[in-house]
């Protein structure tokens, strides 16, 4: 078994074609000018100039995190593009007027943005490199009050509402790539759902990278009202180049009181060859604020792409009787490395906490677990509980896990476990002996190690990501 | 990242310190002030190593994560001297007490081998239990391979002790010896006028085949400020087997910061039972690795504080070759607003396939105002193993007195029977009923008053 197990068949990445757009792009570089500059392209207010330059000056004091358990050359930040936008043709009325060309890219990563073509009851942003080219569903959602739409605009029809939150999360000097975003996002998302509104269907965004020297620095930013409900998915992909790209996001809920925000991700970067030559550097910021009494914040990851993952969704329950939760599953193989996890940070009393973590490691990857559970002192009667499990498919691949439990009220309850197995042996033997392939086996088998944190996503996408999994591991086992 | 006056102390021109003390200094300041070696000369290469070793390093801060969640500013507050000869000479009757029956004893205060407390009458023969300083130059050749030899010298309380080394223990087990009786190594700080640091080290060779039970004991005469940094290494050869159980009761103002570095052969088994009640900061490292086969790692760990002690054990266990087992248990008990501190490191590369390993961490709240920082860690290469392990926090569970209660117990029995089920769990695996007991006793002194 051990010997096949390494026969790993190298399935093509079929997102990794590059669209030929003519496109609006900055000079390499980084400084205060380009960061004005940005500012000035998207015609921002005042604040979000000075918020930008806030956040760069802090960037320039602070160093690259050394603690993950990744590596990686240098990265040298003079030689990113900071800003690509495909070239408007004209000042853009409706969807129809969406170069032709984008819409084309969208539909064959499957995500059809017009009229007769959309998922039905998703509402989906496209994000192009730098900006956001379409938002469908937007006047539906509208009717009720939810606001949906990329930061940009919101910047310009609801700035009250980004002063108020932005960087309320996430603070611009949280960590090095959280204020590098601060100081260069060039788009992303924003929802605000208004009070006791239950957004009648799946939010999404779409992110693209198609520039091979831009990064991409996109925000998120989701604000739920007291009593209101959101699902909320994104999924990412990019062409394959062989140098890598920086993708550095930020991503901000807030929950208000009785409210509850669902945020899943199913993230495909272009992960590099098997040798580990290019890919993307996934260096993302991703908190939730659970603010209100009894709101609720769920993410659920599914995590196949980048070459790189740096990455810790998190929940700060500072609302009494709130709840995070965090459903993981993260997938690595050839030279792919993750360092992902959760931080479950408990500041309210009687708040609750569920981690489920699956880690897969295949080829010569490395994926770690790092997560922390903190029960601060006015904690009373907290409870947690976490679970990370690993499996290993192959005598090369690593797998790591960190939790860090800290508890400083007595009436915490914390419970920790975790596992690291390979498949069994005598599992597979049954299957075959019931007449199923020893890579059906192992499909099933995986598929079934990631059940619960499948359960959790929304249907479609759970049959996608099942698929996206089995895809990932073909041949792998076997 | 040594600033220049320290420099120069270091060639032995003193010139005053104009700014308050850094870790550096104060690191400095112990180095400056290491016991000169009078009985072991010999030693002087070893300490050499150590203060280049040690020199080369500051204190550790929370910036290391090593160091992340134990305070060490108790540390650097204090000035403490080396003790350059025995201060005290303990009258044998404060101590009888703590003397274990039917045992082997060495007895060393602050860091010097006290002859006159020590008992190795009956020694089987080509058995050695002695101190470095009772070596006859015949047999330092001995020692020369395995004394410093442990990875791991370059951490810097490790590096510390080399440099400030003056005796030590040693127990050197020829092949096929067992060892009929257990042995008792009683490590005694003084802590009276002025703050003292001792470097006490132990040696444990256990040839192939030998069998012994170390018992290495830890406390204070006294009640000032001590800084005790003790080192024990210990070597297995070949199907040995070594039943080491750690106490460390000194007393609440002592800083003790201990390493134990065990390698293991093939088809060994190191079972080790470790207590920590004592000092206002309680550090224990252990880092097992196993370099043979089919080695078999067990270990048992308690810390018990209160007050504001912080107590803190970090371990690892390094497998290096196939089918390897471990198992851990440690718990630990925090009352009043002490810090109960534990890292628990499990490291299996490409190498060590067939592993079996698992580790369970278990804390007991038992005041509002405790508090734990803890991380059982799993760091793995091969995929051909089985790695679990689990952590719980927790208070004592109100159903639990609840039903003991319901049974006729009033609410202090009820909670006394709980924590003693807790201990027990780690408390039993001591082979001397003795020490269980005295334990048991004090565990309970410290977990019932009022919380």
């Amino acid at each position: 078994m051990s010997s096949s197990v390494q026969t790993l068949v190298n399935r093509p990445y079929k997102y990794g074609f590059v669209t030929d757009i003519e496109s609006d792009t900055i000079p390499k570089g980084l400084n205060e000018d380009v960061v004005r500059l940005i500012s000035a392209k998207k015609n921002e207010p005042q604040f979000m100039v000075d918020f930008r330059l806030r956040a760069y000056r802090q960037w320039l004091t602070m160093d690259s995190p050394t603690w993950p358990t990744v590596t990686y050359p240098p990265i040298n930040y003079q030689d990113i593009v900071y800003y690509s936008a495909p070239k408007p043709k004209e000042k853009l009325k409706s969807l129809d007027q969406v170069d032709p060309t984008l819409l084309e890219t969208f539909e064959k990563l499957g995500i059809p943005l017009t009229e007769q073509k959309r998922l039905t009851n998703v509402a989906v942003d496209a994000i192009f490199d730098s900006v956001s080219v379409a938002t469908t569903f937007k006047e539906k959602l509208a009717e009720q009050g939810i606001i949906f739409c990329s930061i940009s605009e919101a910047l310009h029809h609801h700035p009250q509402l980004i002063e108020q939150y932005l960087g309320r999360v996430v603070p611009i000097a949280d960590n090095y790539f959280a204020a590098l975003n601060s100081a260069v996002f060039s788009d992303g998302s924003f929802v605000y759902i208004p009070k006791n509104t239950h957004c009648p269907m799946e939010l999404s965004t779409y992110f693209r990278i198609n520039n091979g020297e831009s990064g991409q620095f996109e925000r998120t930013l989701i604000v739920a009202e007291s009593g209101s409900f959101v699902s909320y998915l994104e999924g990412c992909t990019a062409p394959m180049y062989d140098s890598n790209q920086l993708h550095a996001a930020v991503v901000e809920l807030v929950a208000l009181d009785n409210a509850e925000i669902k945020y899943a991700t199913v993230q495909n970067w272009y992960a590099g060859d098997a040798n580990g030559k290019g890919g993307i550097y996934n260096f993302v910021t991703k908190r939730g604020l659970c603010q209100g009494a009894n709101s609720k914040i769920s993410w659920t990851q599914v995590e196949t792409g980048s070459a790189i993952t740096w990455k810790y969704p998190s929940c700060v329950l500072v609302g009494d009787h709130s709840v995070g939760e965090f459903y993981s599953v993260a997938l690595t193989n050839h030279y792919q490395q993750a360092d992902t996890g959760t931080k479950m940070i408990h500041v309210g009393k009687n708040t609750r906490s569920t981690i489920i973590s699956k880690g897969i490691s295949v080829g010569h990857s490395n994926n770690s677990y790092r997560g922390l559970v903190k029960i601060g002192p006015k904690a009373d009667g907290a409870r947690n509980y976490s679970q990370c499990d690993s499996m290993l498919i192959g005598d090369n691949a690593g797998a790591n896990t960190f939790p860090y439990i800290q508890v400083q009220n007595q009436t915490g309850k914390v419970e920790h476990e975790a596992s690291t197995s390979k498949i069994g042996e005598d599992q597979l033997f049954y299957f075959q002996q019931r007449g199923i392939s020893l890579e059906d086996a192992a499909s099933m088998m995986i598929s079934g190690f990631c059940r619960d944190v499948f359960n959790k996503l929304p249907m479609e996408f759970a049959v996608e990501a099942d698929r996206l999994l089995s895809l990932k591991l073909e041949g792998s086992v076997g | 990242m040594m600033s220049s006056p320290v420099k120069s102390q270091l060639d032995g021109v003193t010139m005053p310190l104009d700014h308050p003390p850094t870790a550096t200094d104060n690191l400095q300041r112990l180095l400056n002030n290491r016991p000169p070696v009078t009985r072991c000369p010999w030693l002087g290469e070893l300490r050499q190593r150590g203060l280049a070793l040690a020199s080369e390093q500051t204190i550790p801060t929370a910036r290391d994560e090593e160091w992340r969640f134990t305070d060490l500013s108790a540390l650097l507050n204090t000035q403490f001297e080396a003790v350059q000869e025995p201060l005290v000479s303990p009258n044998p009757s404060e101590l009888t007490t703590d003397y274990l029956a039917n045992t082997i004893r060495l007895v060393f205060v602050d860091g010097h081998y006290a002859s006159h407390l020590s008992d190795v009458s009956g020694l089987p023969n080509q058995l050695i239990v002695t101190s470095f300083s009772q070596l006859t130059p015949d047999q330092y050749p001995l020692l020369q391979n395995y004394l410093g030899k442990q990875t791991g010298n370059e951490e810097v309380f490790t590096a510390l002790n080399m440099a400030c080394l003056v005796d030590g223990a040693l127990i050197w087990l020829p092949p096929n010896a067992i060892v009929p009786c257990p042995i008792h190594l009683l490590f005694i700080s003084s802590a009276f006028a002025s703050p003292l640091a001792a470097y006490p080290r132990c040696l444990l060779v256990a040839q192939s085949g030998s069998q012994v039970t170390l018992v290495e004991e830890y406390k204070s005469l006294g009640a000032g400020v001590q800084f005790t940094n003790g080192v024990t290494e210990i070597w297995m050869d070949d199907q040995s087997m070594v039943t080491h159980v750690r106490v460390q009761r000194q007393n609440n103002q002592a800083i003790h910061i201990g390493k134990t570095a065990v390698s293991q052969g093939q088809n060994t088994t190191y079972q080790s039972v470790s207590v920590g009640l004592g000092g206002v900061l309680g550090r224990h490292n252990v880092e097992v690795v196993q370099v043979g086969e089919q080695s078999q790692t067990l270990l048992y760990g308690l810390n018990v504080s209160g007050e504001q002690q912080v107590i803190d054990t970090h371990t690892s266990i390094t497998f290096t070759r196939p089918h390897g087992t471990s198992q851990q248990l440690q718990k630990a008990i925090a009352g009043d607003r002490s810090h109960t501190i534990f890292n628990g490191k499990l490291v299996v590369p490409k190498a060590a396939q067939l592993t079996d390993a698992s580790q369970l961490n278990r804390t007991l709240l038992v005041s509002p105002k405790a508090r734990v920082d803890t991380k059982p860690q799993l760091e793995i290469v091969a995929d051909n193993v089985k790695c679990t392990h689990g952590a719980t926090v927790s208070q004592l569970d109100g159903e639990e007195i609840f039903y003991l209660q319901s049974r006729g117990l009033p609410i202090p029995y009820a909670r006394q029977l709980l924590v003693d089920a807790f201990t027990t769990e780690i408390i039993s695996h001591i082979p001397l009923p003795q020490l269980g007991a005295s334990l048991n006793q004090a565990i309970r002194q410290r977990v019932n008053h009022p919380m």
